[in-house]
């Protein structure tokens, strides 16, 4: 995902599934952090009042998580490590929810441990991992690569669960690990950091076979410094940890498997089970409870500290305290931790984590609860939660992209959609429903009424079709048109249930031809490469979940055969253009060839060799089923072959893709993805809740709008300009100022106009935008009619309407509302964006494969805003602080169009919008930027503003006269690069405090609004006389950098000459016909005489419009 | 709408009710049967705690290629280490007979066997919590259940089936190089690996370059097997492989765990099939 893409997700009413693998909580103790099966992690937020509420879902793991760590000093760096199943790892930022680094190592790792020893070590520390492979690994926190292992030269096995002893009393920290075999071993871990340094060999200190299998965690006690609790899943024991003798043991009841243990204080401990049970215990002592007497008789000071182990080891027995349970409702396992870390309130918690989703904490208390007989009691549940609950709690936020239907429905409740496809080049969403309806409707138009208000209006004017012919949920679809030009536009594939599918015409809504293809439920749908063609025509491969893959072909409407004898799901589909081949690889590794024109089995191959026949497909072009992910785990195998050949190979096949359509979307999108804005639709393993993300694309919106390259040359020169402009605006009377710039401004625009006629066309388009929108569709649908009978290319031409449309949706997810009313009326009024009906869901891509998106009630996790219930959508309190900030910053930069405050037609708004996308695009870029580029880009600015002081003065043709004008750009040099740079300056400065990019938009967006709403107060309305307006029509198409260039010139051409009678004549100009003017400037080429460039960054932009200045006005 | 459904009323209900079968009996017929297979898989492995305790008992293994006769080993396997190991080498040079054997307080793991025994071992650990008592509730349930296992089961057998392909510089700083009593000489590797049921002892004779040597220095990759020609660079001295003798010996007790873990693959591939059938009927409801 490109770091210009704005994400929103739509999630519905449903929450995605989310099976707990793996929890944690921060240390701060206000997060907690879930890893799930689905490969995703989540973040809740936990309140002082120890309420939960999910905040983000973080997307980047391909397979099921395995386990979730501390990854830094908690308090300088809130970061932790998660890792997957497929050897994934990742350090995210749960602060933001960013990835900060990601590697794949072939290893799998089940628990990991950061250590850092700030006097030994330099660099960010390591993460101690242990799992699936000999021993321990240490892996750099920071670049998550190898570092070194620790290795034992007794008994080597794969090492179950670890835990670091920081000892006070003998100044070193060991590592104890407990091997599957329940073999304890120890590492020295200070001692030996430089040895690991070296890469010496570093054995175990110590090891002790514990005689008793599946360990499940091992903990020392800090309180006593002595015990050591280790947790096997059919027993506990407790030893000393002196000489490792064995304390005591305590076995299950029978079904019962213990999960994990933690120390308490001194003497008590916590067990929990593998079924969310727990139960504390007091290890009592029973010499001491022989009394004081025999203290002193034994001349022992402290109980705990007796002579030899052996004395220890008569006095402990276990003593149970109290317990907790959850309700009988049980999904096995539980994932359970305990923490006391917080400081204030200082809070004693038990979590635990189900494979449903559901989160349970207990407050532990310092006294042990028990019942009026003294027997032990049970812990009440201070707090349970699930994702559901969070979108049930705010449903206003989960909504979907098609709840509209629901109206259409005849009170039959809610329609389940099953799949669903984005067909850009038409911007329609087709949605294949669980009753075997397929609808089309208008994705963006089914976003808006989904997301704002008033947008149920929307609804009922909503074009829609409605496809009726399968009798079962329709469970896949393919466009075949949008993987080949080739085909025919109005085709479209569904494939349900029932096995059978259907050729669409989704223009008339007919049925061309159902296929029954007498298999299972065709789960997916893929087209045969270019470069494969049968008879010239490229086939339809159905991918059927009784594992077997039909063959269809379109044009000839035939069914081909049906490949029926795989035994294992299909997890790759491979064609052979030479022979004719067709290639399914299964899920156990086994490959089968048919012969496509005969449909007969060629051959059938497992291990080694299946593997190189896959393998030596690579360079014919396939399609996969199961989309990247087997992409992933090949070339994954191919990198675990050059890190370490020994174990390559380690991972097979990993049939644990979270959300693989979705991933294989991301792939695509990255690369292919050209429009500004698309759908698309998301769909979690193991379920079939689906939800839609909206992808804007910011740098795709700017550049179609405003089609002249971006760079932030321009944006520093437009602010320069514009200084100027406001400087001279000072001392020019304002009203003739504003008559001459509407006066030259013409020029510009027609010739961009003629230059780059895409300009022109898409204002135009802007221009038609607010008629058009209720019966955009239909003539959009009609416009498609026709060029489709003439087979033009649509593809990237876009609608105008659908880019600012686009635009403004964005916009209005972007903004903060509520935050003034009357300004929210003012924005609805001027730039004609509808409010929204609830905070939205936004994304953020941290990288390619890596980013976050927010849940329905994140906003109810900032308890500030929480109270305040008419801010909608404000990121966080901090958002008018830096907003504030900005706005201070540029008091008197009038960035934005001022001059036609009035006229409130499209265009000016259509500007409007354009200009504070860019100034999005710009933040998010700066914010965004790696630390070390923005540097560069410092100094390169500075160098900018050296170059426009050298510029400047070398303008002679401008300055040449007026001694007057020479003085006050001499002034503005020293001037405008500051306001500039401060601007920069801030926003670079909100990235070093780690504010969100997301914040930092809406900062900047809401300064910007205001400032500009601000003029428009100010200002009554209609007082200018109506040929202004519409000049301001034209004035208004042209690039914003070009026109502050014009801007600055003219401005100072009037500042040199300023002869009253001037004003009266171009108030008369003005005055004149639309045609006149245009006239004007289709003649302004030929009286421009090419002229020495004094600028050499813009040539083109400056000689002309200099000389047109000095023709029109001097 | 609601007609266009497949399923009526009663339909429905029957569906439910197979479904509910299925959830209840069905699937701890099919659990249980999985854990019969792999328990008597890991017995295989002499897995410790599974019934016979004390040290796993020595097997040797006569290792030899119907070929020739250069080389010949016996290895000893205890469990997944190799205990002890004899070499007998024929140069082909000057027929003169090299033996070498390792030391006695040393043993060998063969990593692949034991990966392979883990692997059983966590998956049955994953079965051994859901016994009779525990209750599905939905079919996704029993499919995240089965993806775990098959998980576990498909590593353990890609374990053996495919040995880990190693450079000849790893193969040279490998620990087994360093397992022998008199040592190796130095022109000589060793190298034993599991390929799918076999025991295989490959011993590859090196002659080093000369420095000024007209041919063309190629490092060779990874490779599960050097075949002759095969150049590499160790300390300061380029080498080439001379001769490669494989020998090797079927292990029986490898070749049945094999069998178990293809058969309890399907099982559990059997079982995902019997719960996806129904898997339109719990969208939105668990049941």
């Amino acid at each position: 995902m490109r770091s210009s893409l704005q994400v929103v997700a739509l999630w519905g009413k449903k929450a995605p599934s989310h099976s707990i693998t793996a929890i944690m909580i921060t240390d701060d103790q206000q997060t907690i952090v879930t890893g799930s099966q689905e490969g995703q992690l989540c973040l809740w937020n936990l309140s002082p009042e120890l309420k939960i509420s999910a905040k983000e879902l973080l997307f980047g793991h391909l397979a099921s998580v395995t386990c979730l760590a501390r990854a830094r000093d908690f308090s300088k760096q809130p970061y932790i490590v998660s890792a997957a199943e497929n050897g994934e790892m990742c350090i995210w930022n749960v602060t933001n929810g960013q990835c900060v680094e990601k590697a794949t190592l072939p290893y799998r790792h089940t628990a990991i441990c950061y250590y850092h020893c700030s006097f030994r070590m330099t660099g960010e520390g390591w993460l101690l991992c242990c799992g699936e492979y000999q021993d321990i690994l240490i892996i750099d926190a920071k670049t998550l690569t190898l570092v070194h292992t620790f290795i034992s030269c007794q008994s080597p096995d794969w090492i179950n669960c670890m835990c670091i002893v920081h000892s006070v009393r003998i100044q070193e920290d060991s590592l104890l690990v407990v091997s599957v075999a329940g073999e304890l071993k120890v590492w020295d871990l200070s001692s030996s950091i430089s040895s690991i340094q070296e890469k010496q060999d570093i054995y175990e200190k110590e090891s002790k076979f514990l005689d008793s299998l599946n360990c499940r965690t091992i903990r020392f006690c800090t309180y006593t410094e002595r015990l050591l609790l280790v947790v096997f899943s059919k027993c506990w024991k407790v030893y000393d940890y002196c000489d490792f003798s064995l304390l005591c043991t305590e076995v299950t009841r029978s079904g019962q498997f213990f999960a994990g243990g933690e120390v308490l204080a001194a003497h008590r401990i916590i067990i929990w089970t593998e079924d969310g049970h727990s139960y504390i215990y007091q290890l009592l002592n029973r010499w001491a409870q022989m009394g004081a007497a025999y203290k002193t008789f034994s001349g022992l000071s402290k109980s705990i500290y007796p002579a030899d182990g052996r004395v220890l080891k008569e006095t402990i027995y276990p003593h149970l305290l109290c317990s907790t349970s959850v309700q009988e409702n049980k999904s096995l396992p539980f994932v359970m931790g305990y923490m006391n870390e917080r400081k204030e309130p200082f809070y004693k918690v038990l979590f635990s984590g189900e494979v449903s989703g559901r989160i349970t904490l207990w407050h532990i208390p310092d006294v042990p609860i028990s019942k009026f007989d003294g027997s032990p009691g049970e812990i009440p549940i201070t707090t349970t939660w699930t994702l559901q609950d969070n979108f049930d709690k705010h449903h206003i936020m989960s909504q979907s992209i098609v709840d509209y239907f629901y109206g259409f429905k005849d009170g039959a409740g809610t329609v389940v959609i099953t799949s669903s496809e984005y067909v850009p080049s038409l911007d329609k969403l087709v949605c294949g429903c669980e009753d075997g309806t397929i609808f089309i409707t208008q994705a963006l138009n089914a976003a808006k009424a989904g997301l704002l208000e008033g947008g149920s209006l929307l609804k009922d004017s909503l074009p829609h079709k409605v496809l009726k012919g399968h009798q079962q949920s329709v469970i896949s679809l393919l466009y075949p048109h949008g993987l080949s030009s080739k085909l025919d536009q109005s085709w479209l594939v569904s494939g349900d249930q029932d096995s059978c599918v259907i050729l669409w015409d989704i223009f008339t809504e007919e049925i061309l031809h159902k296929f029954i293809l007498e298999a299972g439920p065709v789960t997916s749908l893929l087209m045969s490469p270019e470069n494969f063609r049968l008879r010239s025509n490229q086939v339809i491969c159905c991918v059927c979940s009784d594992h077997s893959v039909a063959l269809l072909h379109l044009e000839e409407k035939r069914y081909l055969f049906c490949a029926r004898k795989h035994l294992f799901p299909v997890r790759m589909i491979k064609w052979h253009p030479v022979e004719n081949f067709l290639i399914v690889g299964c899920a156990d590794d086994s490959v089968y060839i048919w012969e496509i024109e005969t449909g007969t089995l060629e051959r059938h191959e497992t291990g080694e060799r299946a593997r190189i026949i896959l393998n030596c497909c690579d360079d014919s072009q396939f399609l996969k089923p199961e989309s990247v992910f087997s992409v992933a785990s090949e070339t994954h195998k191919h990198k675990s072959v050059e890190q370490r050949s020994s174990i390559s190979y380690q991972f097979g096949p990993i049939p644990c893709p979270g959300l693989q359509v979705e991933a294989s979307c991301k792939v695509a999108d990255a690369k292919s993805f050209s429009g500004p804005f698309n759908v698309l639709p998301v769909k979690t393993r193991w379920s079939n809740i689906g939800f839609h993300i909206l992808l804007f694309d910011l740098e795709n919106l700017v550049e179609l709008l405003l089609p002249t390259p971006i760079c932030d040359s321009d944006h520093s020169s437009s602010f320069h300009g514009s200084e100027i402009l406001r400087r001279a605006r000072s001392t020019v009377e304002k009203k003739t100022l504003t008559l001459k710039r509407n006066k030259t401004a013409c020029g510009p625009l027609s010739a961009e106009a003629q230059t780059k006629p895409g300009s022109e066309s898409s204002a135009q388009g802007d221009n038609s935008v607010t008629f058009l929108e209720e019966n955009d569709g239909i003539k959009r649908q009609k416009k498609m009619k026709s060029s489709k009978k003439m087979h033009p290319k649509p593809s990237r031409k876009l609608d105008a309407n659908l880019i600012i449309d686009a635009a403004k949706l964005l916009l209005s997810c972007l903004l903060p509302w509520g935050v003034d009313k009357e300004l929210d009326n003012l924005c609805i009024k001027h730039l004609n964006i509808l409010k929204l009906q609830g905070p939205v869901s936004l994304g953020l891509a941290s990288n390619e494969d890596q980013f976050s998106l927010m849940l329905p009630g994140w906003d109810s996790c900032n308890a500030e805003i929480k109270k305040d219930s008419s801010k909608v959508n404000l990121f966080s309190r901090k958002v008018l602080d830096l907003s504030n900030k900005y706005t201070s910053t540029l008091p008197n930069q009038p960035g934005m169009p001022r001059r036609l405050e009035n006229n409130c037609d499209s265009l000016q708004e259509s500007n409007t919008i354009v200009y504070l996308l860019r100034r999005v695009f710009l933040v998010n870029k700066l914010v965004n930027m790696p630390v070390e580029l923005s540097c560069g880009i410092d100094s390169s600015f500075k160098m900018e503003s050296v170059h426009n002081k050298v510029k400047n003065p070398g303008n002679d043709i401008l300055h040449i006269s007026s001694f007057y004008s020479y003085l006050r750009n001499g002034k503005n040099e020293s001037h405008i690069p500051e306001a500039d740079m401060s601007l920069l300056k801030l926003i670079s400065c909100w990235r070093d405090q780690s504010v969100q990019v997301t914040e930092a938009i809406q900062a900047v967006l809401l300064a910007e609004v205001q400032q500009h709403m601000k003029t428009l107060r100010k200002i009554p309305i209609n007082s200018q006389p109506e040929a202004m307006t519409e000049n301001g029509n034209y004035e208004m198409i042209q690039i914003r950098p070009k026109m502050e260039w014009t801007e600055e010139l003219e401005l100072q051409c009037v500042t040199d000459n300023l002869p009253p009678q001037t004003s009266a004549s171009l108030v008369k100009h003005d005055s004149n016909s639309n045609s006149a003017n245009f006239q004007d400037n289709e003649d302004m080429p030929d009286r421009c005489v090419v002229e020495e460039s004094e600028s050499p960054g813009k040539p083109g932009h400056h000689s002309w419009i200099a000389k047109m200045c000095f023709c029109k006005l001097c | 709408m609601a007609t266009a459904m497949a399923a009526t009323a009663v339909e429905r209900a029957v569906l439910e009710e197979e479904f509910r079968w299925l959830l209840h009996d069905e699937v701890h017929a099919v659990l249980r049967q999985l854990q019969d297979i792999l328990k008597e898989a890991a017995l295989r492995f002499t897995l410790p705690g599974s019934g016979t305790e004390g040290p796993a008992k020595q097997e040797n293994f006569i290792l030899g290629s119907c070929g020739t006769d250069q080389v010949k080993g016996v290895l000893t396997l205890q469990g997944d280490a190799l205990s002890q190991a004899d070499v007998n080498l024929k140069m082909p040079r000057n027929n003169q007979l090299l033996h070498f054997a390792f030391r006695e307080d040393k043993q060998w793991k063969l990593q692949q066997i034991q990966d392979a025994r883990n692997h059983v071992s966590q998956a049955i650990y994953l079965l051994d919590n859901r016994d009779e008592n525990y209750q599905f509730r939905t079919g996704a349930e029993v499919l995240k259940l089965m993806d775990a296992v098959m998980l576990q089961l498909t590593r353990a057998r890609n374990r053996l089936t495919t040995p880990a392909t190693l450079t000849l510089p790893e193969i040279a700083a490998s620990g087994l190089t360093r397992m022998f009593a008199p040592a190796l000489p130095s022109d000589v590797l060793v190298n034993v690996y599991i390929n799918l049921n076999k025991l295989c002892l490959t011993v590859y004779q090196l002659h080093a370059l000369q420095p000024n040597s007209t041919k063309n220095f190629r490092p060779s990759g990874g490779s599960v097997l050097h075949s002759p020609g095969a150049m590499f660079e160790w300390g300061s001295q380029r080498l080439e492989v001379s001769h490669v003798h494989k020998v090797e010996s079927v292990i029986p007790w490898l070749n049945d765990a094999l069998v178990f873990f293809t058969v309890s693959l399907q099982l559990c591939q059997q079982l995902k099939d019997k719960i996806s059938v129904f898997s339109s009927y719990w969208s939105y409801r668990p049941f």
